[in-house]
């Protein structure tokens, strides 16, 4: 089968086969270097949600504090021996998400932000994003985060219809976000941006609508907005399994989506990824798009991935597991492995070139811009042809990117191109 | 050891399945003293896993047991029984079993009554003049009805209810009673021993080291090892290389006399030369006055079903093992059958739908090669409106696919198989029953109260609607107790037609159905609607529809599906985002298609289960 190296021809012969990978442009290493890290407190857990969390609102509060406290001293020795290996790239973006971070006192937060300065190499400029719950959100929290450096904030703001929000298990009142947004302002905070949740059992059209008005009307810089995901592993992925719950049907989720889409373009948003509006370029969430560069990041915490060098690696979901570790390898030397990481609670998986092609190709054709010539993994020939033809792709300069159908089609696009 | 004929008896036991058929040959082998009560397993004789699994035996197994009554000071008897195939598929073989006997015993269970199955055998006795000892089995189940089941046997026999033996195989009670009427009233077997030997093929089993083994009764004559033998019907010779009885494990003899019943192997690489009803003979070929034995049908294949490999890689895989069950299986035929849908498969033809599942499960058990089956399909016999032939006789095509079916052009009329069926039912089963055969284009031939709480119901019904979920839905109409036999009837015409399913224009020929006129509107509606709830959603709108020929009958739509990726995907899904994507491109692999449409295999499975259940 013929494979093109780089696209339509374009093969620069002093290009090795593997130079998408070990020279990109704008994919991989060229993209910058992340740090994320999970704090998975949570008051609650919300029916649809299957990340690693862990609800402390039955804990009483200074039980609270303390287990809050001992996770943040375990979250810096894990960073501190993860950053003591040395080598690691300069950081040019932090990601501090759940969980609900801004669950933890203030001071805990400001702590986590300064050790990823104190232990790594920071660029200047660097984005520092934490993503807060509108309940837990008041003037104090986000004067210290400010102070601390933090930029950007990542709010869940999920709907406006409280009928919705109780689906989703949220607890704030609709109302609630916009103070929240008002108060991150005031305190210095520059760049804001919420989530959306559409596809939600008893949402509406109407419901839809009146929660992208709301978002316009609060004045935000950026807007996420996801389709529900059904979880098996969730209550809500039960109760749709049972039958209990309808389960959220594509034609209404992309109608949704299509209202959303006119509304921000409307406004002024950039759709720069299948489900992110930015009001500028610049204004994008630096940490994500490193995500869809298919750049590589460190992850520290409860059930943080990572990726580097061709290999992926994530701790274990479970609070008090990695707390134990974290703990037990203070002392103990053999408890890491030679990239710092904790050695009974971390998996790891190797990408083989395969797999990292096909990586490439689903973060990268989720931009808007797509993939640079000289990233883009080898494609056979027919595959691209087809996916042409089908009008799921372009190539616009030697770009490779998603057209509109494509772009919401991406896992068959993706499919049809890595056969 | 040698008996002599008046002291053998050969007797079978018809019975339905389930009513202890298999437990009662077991009781004898104890009685009899043949098998150590701490080694016997249950149901002894019936060897498959598949026959054991399904309480049915296919094959039929014999076994040798000498017997001597209580207080009887003579020389032992030895009796044989010869154990029948339990199903209606499978009455040839039957027949030739009972062709091999003197005496039938009819066990009948207590709780049952007499079941269509039993009777269908139990006439197939009587035609063979057979002496017939009535047994009622299971007397010891709370919800046995003994007088009044004594009372049906005897109106059906045209006996005193009185002389029927009441049994328990099950802890055997008067199981003895049964063997020493065998001993009184089963006639000796009356061939002549200084006739040119003739013996019965009742069955062969095939045997990976041995080749076929052949389970002969001799009728004139005497077999001896190393004699040299000859097939009448399939004109096979070969010399004796084992010659033995069961007794039952298989014992080693150096003669079969007259009326003897033993199994023998001739290095037959196949049981296609060894034929159930076959005529063995040690005479050469030029003894042409030796008669075949009368009975000899060749098995013809009546149900038609198109395998093909779920992955298509497995096909050479799936013609081993059809070529392997084809040894084993005279009545099973298969030839290469290519579908635009399906890929490259084979058409298979079957005695009966029991037949075909029992070889689906085969090639499941045996060969574990995953498959679809296409909907079974009987033989059509299609007179065309082309010019007669040389003699003036009307051109007739036989269509065992439905996609062989000629244009509605060349077609001048169309007959289907009919078979009679016999139906045994409560009477508070008959009005469901007999709509159900209305509905399935019955026509009725004859009632009859056994008794005032049981019917037997003859009809006249298409051999088609018999394969589909028809027998299902007599049990469930009465509750498990109504009982169905059938024999094959007469071609006879009716308005056929064939209905097609088209995805996006395109004919899937896997699909394609020959179905009644009245019935094709319902067919091909359940088909388009089943097909758009099977076919996942692809980058275009699907018309599905269903025509007959270029008229479409029914009509749904796939629509396009709008979007598959609007979720998030961070740094935490990257993983389980590619590892979806990775299994979802090996799925792509297996997808069949047709024109531009990809159908995941499984959906030919359901599909094709919605159209075999009418």
């Amino acid at each position: 089968m013929g494979r093109l190296s780089g696209v339509s021809g374009m093969t620069d012969q002093r290009r090795s086969t593997h130079a998408w990978l070990t020279t990109p442009l704008e994919s991989g290493t060229a993209a910058g270097f992340g740090v994320y890290l999970h704090v998975p407190f949570c008051h609650h857990r919300c029916g649809y949600c299957d990340f690693a969390t862990e609800a402390v609102g039955g804990l009483a509060a200074d039980e609270r504090e303390a287990l809050m406290q001992r996770y943040v001293r375990a979250l810096e020795a894990d960073l501190a021996a993860q950053a003591a290996v040395g080598e690691l790239p300069t950081v040019t973006s932090v990601f501090i998400g759940g969980g609900t971070p801004t669950l933890l006192p203030p001071d805990e937060l400001a702590r986590l932000v300064r050790a990823v300065s104190r232990e790594l190499d920071v660029a200047d400029g660097v984005e520092i994003t934490v993503e807060c719950n509108p309940e837990t959100a008041d003037e104090e929290l986000f004067g210290v985060l400010a102070e601390a450096g933090v930029d950007r904030l990542s709010m869940g703001a999920q709907s406006f219809d409280p009928a919705v929000l109780g689906v989703l298990d949220r607890l704030h009142r609709p109302e609630r976000t916009a103070e929240a947004v008002r108060l991150a302002r005031a305190a210095g905070i520059p760049r804001i941006g919420l989530d959306l949740i559409y596809g939600t059992p008893g949402e509406d059209d109407a419901s839809w609508r009146a929660s992208l008005a709301a978002v316009l009307t609060i004045g935000v810089d950026h807007v996420s907005a996801y389709a529900l995901g059904v979880h098996a592993n969730t209550p809500l992925g039960r109760a749709v399994a049972a039958g209990l719950v309808p389960p959220p049907d594509d034609d209404v989720q992309r109608e949704r989506f299509d209202e959303a889409r006119e509304l921000l373009r409307g406004a002024g948003f950039v759709h720069y990824e299948v489900a992110n509006f930015a009001r500028s370029d610049a204004l994008r969430s630096r940490h994500n798009v490193l995500y869809w560069r298919h750049g590589d990041y460190l992850g520290v915490g409860v059930g943080a991935h990572a990726h580097r060098d061709g290999r992926r690696w994530w701790t274990t979901r479970s609070t008090s597991r990695y707390l134990d570790a974290a703990e037990a390898s203070v002392a103990d030397r053999d408890a890491r492995d030679d990239m710092g990481r904790m050695r009974t609670v971390t998996e790891e998986e190797q990408l083989d070139v395969d797999a990292r092609a096909l990586e490439r190709l689903m973060l990268g054709l989720r931009l808007v811009e797509g993939l640079h010539p000289f990233d883009v993994p080898p494609l056979a020939v027919e595959a691209l042809d087809d996916a042409v033809r089908l009008g799921l792709i372009t190539m616009s300069c030697g770009r490779l990117q998603a057209t509109e159908s494509g772009w919401y089609l991406l896992d068959e696009t993706v499919r049809r191109l890595a056969a | 050891m040698t008996y002599p004929q008046e002291r053998i008896r050969n007797f079978c036991i018809v019975a339905h399945v389930d009513h202890g058929k298999s437990t009662l040959a077991d009781r004898m082998l104890q009685v009899t003293g043949l098998v150590d009560p701490r080694k016997m397993r249950d149901q002894y004789l019936d060897r498959m896993d598949i026959e054991r699994e399904r309480g049915i035996t296919i094959k039929a197994q014999t076994v040798r047991m000498p017997y001597r009554p209580l207080g009887d000071v003579g020389d032992e008897f030895l009796l044989n029984l010869i154990d029948t195939p339990g199903h209606v598929d499978f009455s040839y073989e039957v027949s030739r079993a009972i062709a091999a006997c003197e005496g039938a015993v009819l066990l009948i269970d207590a709780a049952q009554g007499l079941e269509a199955q039993t009777l269908a055998n139990l006439y197939l006795a009587l035609e063979a003049n057979l002496e017939i000892i009535p047994v009622l089995n299971k007397i010891d189940l709370p919800a046995a009805r003994p007088e009044e089941v004594a009372e049906e046997i005897g109106s059906v026999l045209g006996v005193e209810p009185t002389g029927v033996i009441r049994i328990s195989a099950k802890d055997g009670t008067n199981v003895d009673a049964v063997l020493d009427a065998v001993v009184d009233r089963v006639p000796p077997p009356s061939g002549r021993a200084d006739a040119p030997t003739r013996a019965l093929v009742f069955d062969s089993v095939y045997d990976p080291y041995r080749g076929a083994l052949v389970y002969v009764r001799v009728v004139d004559g005497r077999i001896r090892l190393n004699d040299r033998i000859r097939m009448l019907a399939t004109g096979f010779e070969g010399e004796v290389d084992t010659l033995g009885v069961q007794s039952p494990e298989e014992t080693e003899v150096l003669e079969l006399g007259v009326g003897e019943v033993g199994v023998l192997s001739a290095s037959i690489k196949s049981v296609e030369n060894a034929k159930v009803g076959d005529t063995v003979t040690t005479a050469g070929r030029g003894a042409a006055d030796v008669q075949q034995l009368p009975g000899y049908q060749e098995p013809l294949a009546m149900v038609f079903s198109g395998l093909f490999p779920l992955d298509s890689d497995d096909f050479p895989l799936l013609r081993d093992a059809l070529d392997k069950l084809r040894l084993n299986d005279a009545s099973f035929s298969f030839e290469p059958e290519t579908s635009v849908a399906l890929g490259f498969g084979f058409r298979c033809g079957f005695l009966g739908l029991l037949h075909l599942e029992i070889v689906m499960e085969r090639i499941d058990r045996e060969f574990n090669i995953p498959l679809v089956t296409t909907s079974p399909s009987v033989r059509y016999r299609v007179t065309l409106t082309d010019p007669p032939d040389a003699q003036g006789r009307p051109r007739i095509l036989e269509v065992p696919n439905p996609q062989d079916m000629p244009d509605s052009g060349r077609i001048a009329s169309v007959a289907e198989p009919t078979v009679t069926a016999r139906i045994l039912t409560p009477k508070e089963a008959l009005g469901p029953i007999m709509q159900l055969c209305e509905q399935r284009r019955g026509e009725m031939l004859a009632m009859d109260y056994l008794t005032p709480e049981r019917i037997e119901l003859k009809y006249r019904l298409p051999l088609a609607a018999t394969i589909t979920d028809f027998f299902d839905q007599l049990k469930s109409l009465s509750r498990g107790y109504a009982s169905m036999d059938y024999e094959l009837s007469e071609y006879v015409e009716a308005p056929l037609v064939r209905v097609d399913l088209l995805l996006h224009g395109e004919p899937v020929d896997a699909f394609s159905a020959i179905v009644h006129r009245d019935d094709a509107y319902h067919f091909g509606r359940a088909m388009v609607e089943k097909l758009k709830e099977l076919i996942p959603r692809q980058m275009f709108d699907i018309p599905v529809q269903a025509a007959i020929g270029a008229k479409v009958i029914a009509r749904e739509t796939i629509k396009a599906k709008r979007k598959d990726v609007l979720a998030k995907c961070y740094g935490g899904d990257v993983s389980r985002k590619r590892k979806l994507l990775e299994k979802q491109k090996e799925g792509k692999k297996r997808m069949k298609s047709v024109g531009s449409v990809e159908i995941p295999p499984e959906a030919f499975v359901s599909a094709l289960r919605v159209s075999r259940d009418g």
